[in-house]
Formats: structure tokens, sequence, C-alpha cells
């Protein structure tokens, strides 16, 4: 079955720039500073934060694991945290509450993550940095353990790794870093070269038995990197191991890596393309639609689960959220 | 809408004729060669629907404070443009693409930040140097790329300048259009740089939220016709 739209939400009033989902519900985030939170099984608005809290856009949102914790990114370089009020009530209604506010940025915060056991939040900037954050068990006190400063610029996306400890950075300088806990510090492990353009965004390969990465640039390629082996100096290894079939026009601003193995791509030219590893390092279009916001530009595309079920939710300049119906069983047949 | 649709082309031409005459040839765009009469009168509605549109986007004030309302300016064009568009197909045309000229008209008027003169006039952006690609269909996407020439090779200035315009273009165009602005080769010392930043989506957004670089762009803007 192709891609079909399952739902097309309007939900802002400007640039839809980030949309993460955790226990099906989705939250998002806009140019017009506020951010939604959704019943995704229900196609449902559940709250809506304070808008007043950010001063400019919201760039980036995501859930801290296992639990209705929320953090958002903004270009008036803060970050605010916020929590489900009341949480362990029975009844339906939904109240997010602020939890705490973060500073340290110097300017615009590009994107906020957490990694996979909720220990530490990582945000990034145009200020070059990426910092690394530790919370207290009630996420209300934000610590900063470490400000990594290696990349030349403005960086664009961080991204945790699925079950390690590790930390991906893409930035400006068209290079992917890879980040590692060492000694209670953190320290660069790797630096992903081969982009000719910005690189937008990465996304770890959901595996327990290999280590790849997958990145969409500015230069309008979606690459897949994968780790070789620590060498001497104890640095990672990586190689690029994939450029993966050429269909974009424009920038790529948005990769997500399925728990299946499939990977998605989104950005400039509108369109989504989906693309499956037919051998090792072998990968294959498998489904494309185009125009998928109409004529405006597609900012993040990502895989989220909806009561067990894979779907993918895209974000474009229209303000719209678009709930998109794929079935992954298929794509053997396809490719026969 | 329904009141300009009886309005004569007298008032078209008033409204036109003196944006498009001042730099270059003003023919290009009122279709010289239509024959069809519908087909040309749609043009002239759509001509008056873009003008409807100029003293909303001339008024400087305004468009800061919209931005402040936190509502997006572009609503307002996109509105209007599907309204044009809407029209075109009742009357069983498609819709008039955009051409280099009236991407010319939409920026020559900009102000220099450091002169007291247009970038027209300064030669800053020319139409020679202006490319775009649009079949003139809403739901189709279309390229305008602008090559601009700063008038002196160290030029500190050229981002801003180039801002100007994207931002012009931005608000001005249909969301079908993708913007790529770039520095004339050689005219730049350091042209990649400038060039990344002119074209990278998230800069320029957060530019726009910039209020001390709004009010700069705001005044290059309010020579615009």
């Amino acid at each position: 079955m192709p891609i079909q739209l399952a739902k097309s939400l309007k939900l802002h009033r400007d640039k839809v720039w980030s949309i993460d989902c955790s226990n099906g519900m989705l939250a998002t985030g806009s140019t017009d500073r506020s951010v939604k939170i959704i019943d995704a099984s229900q196609y449902k608005l559940l709250d809506e934060l304070d808008n007043t809290v950010h001063k400019k856009a919201v760039r980036s949102v995501a859930w801290r694991p296992n639990s209705y914790v929320l953090a958002a990114g903004s270009f008036d370089s803060t970050i605010s945290i916020w929590n489900r009020e009341g949480e362990e009530e029975m009844d339906n209604s939904w109240e997010m509450e602020l939890l705490a506010i973060i500073e340290g940025h110097e300017n615009e915060v590009k994107s906020v993550a957490w990694s996979h056991d909720g220990a530490y939040l990582a945000s990034c900037s145009r200020d070059k940095s990426v910092w690394i954050w530790e919370s207290d068990e009630m996420g209300e006190e934000y610590e900063c353990i470490s400000v990594l400063q290696e990349h030349s610029q403005d960086v664009k996306h961080v991204v945790w790794h699925p079950y390690l400890q590790l930390l991906a950075s893409s930035s400006y300088d068209d290079t992917i870093r890879i980040w590692r806990e060492y000694d209670d510090d953190w320290e660069s492990a790797a630096v992903l070269n081969g982009h000719e353009g910005t690189v937008w965004s990465s996304d770890f390969e959901k595996s327990e038995t290999q280590l790849r990465i997958c990145s969409g640039s500015d230069d309008a390629s979606v690459k897949v990197w994968k780790y070789v082996r620590d060498d001497e100096e104890e640095q990672q290894e990586w190689i690029c191991e994939a450029t993966l079939p050429a269909v974009h026009t424009r920038a790529v601003y948005s990769v997500s890596w399925s728990e299946d193995g499939h990977i998605a791509s989104a950005g400039s030219d509108g369109k989504l393309v989906i693309y499956r590893e037919a051998q090792p390092g072998q990968w294959k279009i498998v489904d494309q639609q185009e125009l998928c916001h109409g004529v405006h530009e597609v900012n993040v595309a990502k895989w989220i689960k909806i009561n067990g079920k894979t779907m993918l939710a895209t974000g474009g300049d229209d303000g719209y959220i678009n709930l998109w119906n794929w079935d992954t069983s298929s794509t053997s047949n396809k490719n026969n | 809408m329904s009141e300009f649709i009886n309005e004569t082309p007298t008032v078209l031409e008033d409204n036109q004729l003196p944006t498009r005459g001042e730099d270059t040839d003003g023919n290009l765009l009122l279709g010289t060669d239509v024959t069809k009469e519908s087909l040309h009168r749609t043009k002239l509605l759509l001509k008056i629907d873009n003008s409807l549109q100029s003293p909303v986007l001339q008024n400087v004030e305004l468009l800061t404070k919209l931005l402040q309302l936190n509502q997006a300016p572009e609503l307002t064009t996109d509105e209007s443009d599907e309204d044009t568009d809407d029209m075109a197909d009742e009357l069983g045309v498609p819709a008039d693409p955009i051409d280099p000229q009236e991407i010319y008209d939409l920026i020559a008027h900009i102000s220099d930040p450091e002169h007291p003169l247009t970038l027209g006039q300064l030669a800053v952006v020319n139409l020679k140097d202006i490319e775009v690609h649009d079949e003139g269909y809403k739901d189709r996407m279309a390229e305008v790329i602008v090559k601009i020439t700063p008038t002196i090779t160290h030029c500190s200035l050229a981002t801003l300048i180039g801002l100007g315009i994207r931002v012009r273009l931005e608000r001005a165009l249909p969301a079908r259009f993708r913007i790529t602005i770039f520095v004339k080769e050689g005219s730049h010392q350091s042209e990649n740089q400038v060039n990344k930043q002119l074209n990278d989506k998230e800069r320029v957004a957060a530019a726009c939220e910039n209020d001390q670089l709004l009010g700069v762009i705001s005044k290059m803007l309010s020579t615009c016709k």
C-alpha cells in the first residue's frame, strides 16, 4: 500500500519546525511561538502551552522518555521544560505546567534531545556549541555538565542513540560529530565529513548489533554512515557507507530511521521519501509522496508509533501536521 | 475585490506604470501580445489584485506591527494569491506566470542601506541577473534566482542587502516560490560565506525575529512601490 494521508491537522499559524511523539502524544513547535499537544490516536488537541513563555519561534520539541516531561528550545535562546499537571489523575484533562526555564546559550537554540534513559538533555545553538544538561529527579533543576565547542559553525540538530550514551550533532560546518561520555566528561569521538552543505539532521539506526547513522543535508543528499572501529588514538572510525538514491532536488531538512529499518527523508522540495536497504549498504527508494504539504517546504518528517502502529508525521511551512499511513510489510513485494 | 473589478484599465495604468517605467521598459508585464480578450481581462484583474497588495506591503510600520502581533504577513499575500488564481481558473485560463520583470519591480526600489539610492539605481540588482522558473500554477513549485552585485568588493553589507531582497520576495511572492539569492561570482571577497547565510532558511527565519535587524530591513523596504 503506498503512502496515504491519514490526517491533516492545521495546528499553527506559521511554520511547523518540529514534531516529537511519545506514548501516542504528539508535541509540535512553530514559528508562531506555540507548542501544541495532540492525542495522535484521536487527532484531538489536548493542550496549548502558554505561548508567552517564549519570545521567539519554538524550533525544537522533545519528550523525555517514559514521562510527560517536554523540552522546548527556542530562537529566544532559552529552553523551557514542561510537565503534565496531575499526571496520576485518571480523568482525561490535560494541562502542561512550566517546570523550568534553562538559560545558557548565547543565541538561537536549534535543537533539544533527551538521552534514551532520560538522564541527559542535549541542546545546540547558533553559538556553535552543544550543551549537555543533567536534571534532578523532578526535572526542575538543570545543571550543565559539559559544553562541547568543536563545531566551527552553527549547530543545527542533536540526536541521541536509542540505547547508548552517544550523541550526534549536525552543523552548518557541513559535518556531523559523534560525542561520548569519557571520565565524567564528554568528548568528541568522531567527525563525519562528506556532505557538501549544511547538515540539517541525523538519526541513528535502531539496532543493537551495528552502529549506523543517517544524515540529510543542504546538498540535497541523504547519507548513511557506519562505525568501523576505535583507532589507535581512541577516536572512532566511521565511514560513509552509502549515499541514498538521489531523489531530492533541494535541501533535505529531516531524516528519520524507523525501528524496522526504513529511512524517511523530507525537505524543501516538498517530497516525502521512504528508503529500504535491499542489500547491506545498498538502498532503494520504496515509496515517495510529492507535494506532501502542497507547495510548501517540509521541515520535519518523523516515524511515530500510535497504538503500536508505525506512521509518519510531517510538519510544513503551511502550519500543518500531516500523518501518513504506510504499510511497511508490503515493501518486500514492491521490490520484486 | 468586486468593486475593483469594475475599475477601468486607466486606473491600473496609474498604479502600475510609474513603478515599471522608471528603471526599464514597462511593457513586458502588461502582456503586449495578448490576443484573447478574456485572457487580457484576466491579466488586468491579476494586476489590479497585485496592486491591492502594495499599500499593505508599502506600509512597513503595519508589517512590523503584524509581526509583533505574531501574524505571518505572508498569509495576506497567500490569500490574495489564491483569490487571483481562483479567478483565473473560473475564466478557464491558467494563472499568469511571474516573470523576471515583475521580480525586478519588487526589489529594484529597495533602498541601499548605505546610500540614499535604490538597489536598481546602484545596479546591485539587474534584470538580466534574475532567473524565474514559473508555470503560473498555484499548485506547482516555482523558483526565483537573483544574483546581486554589491557595489564594492569588500562590502560588508552584502548580507544585509541580500536579506532585504529575500524578505521582500518572501512577503510578496506566493508560497510556491523557492527563492535563491547569491552574490555574483567574483564580486565579493567572501561570496560563499554570504551565499550560504542568505540561503539558510533557519538563519533567515531567525533574522526576521530580530527586532533591530527587522527595523533596518523595514527602512530599506520603505521605498518599495
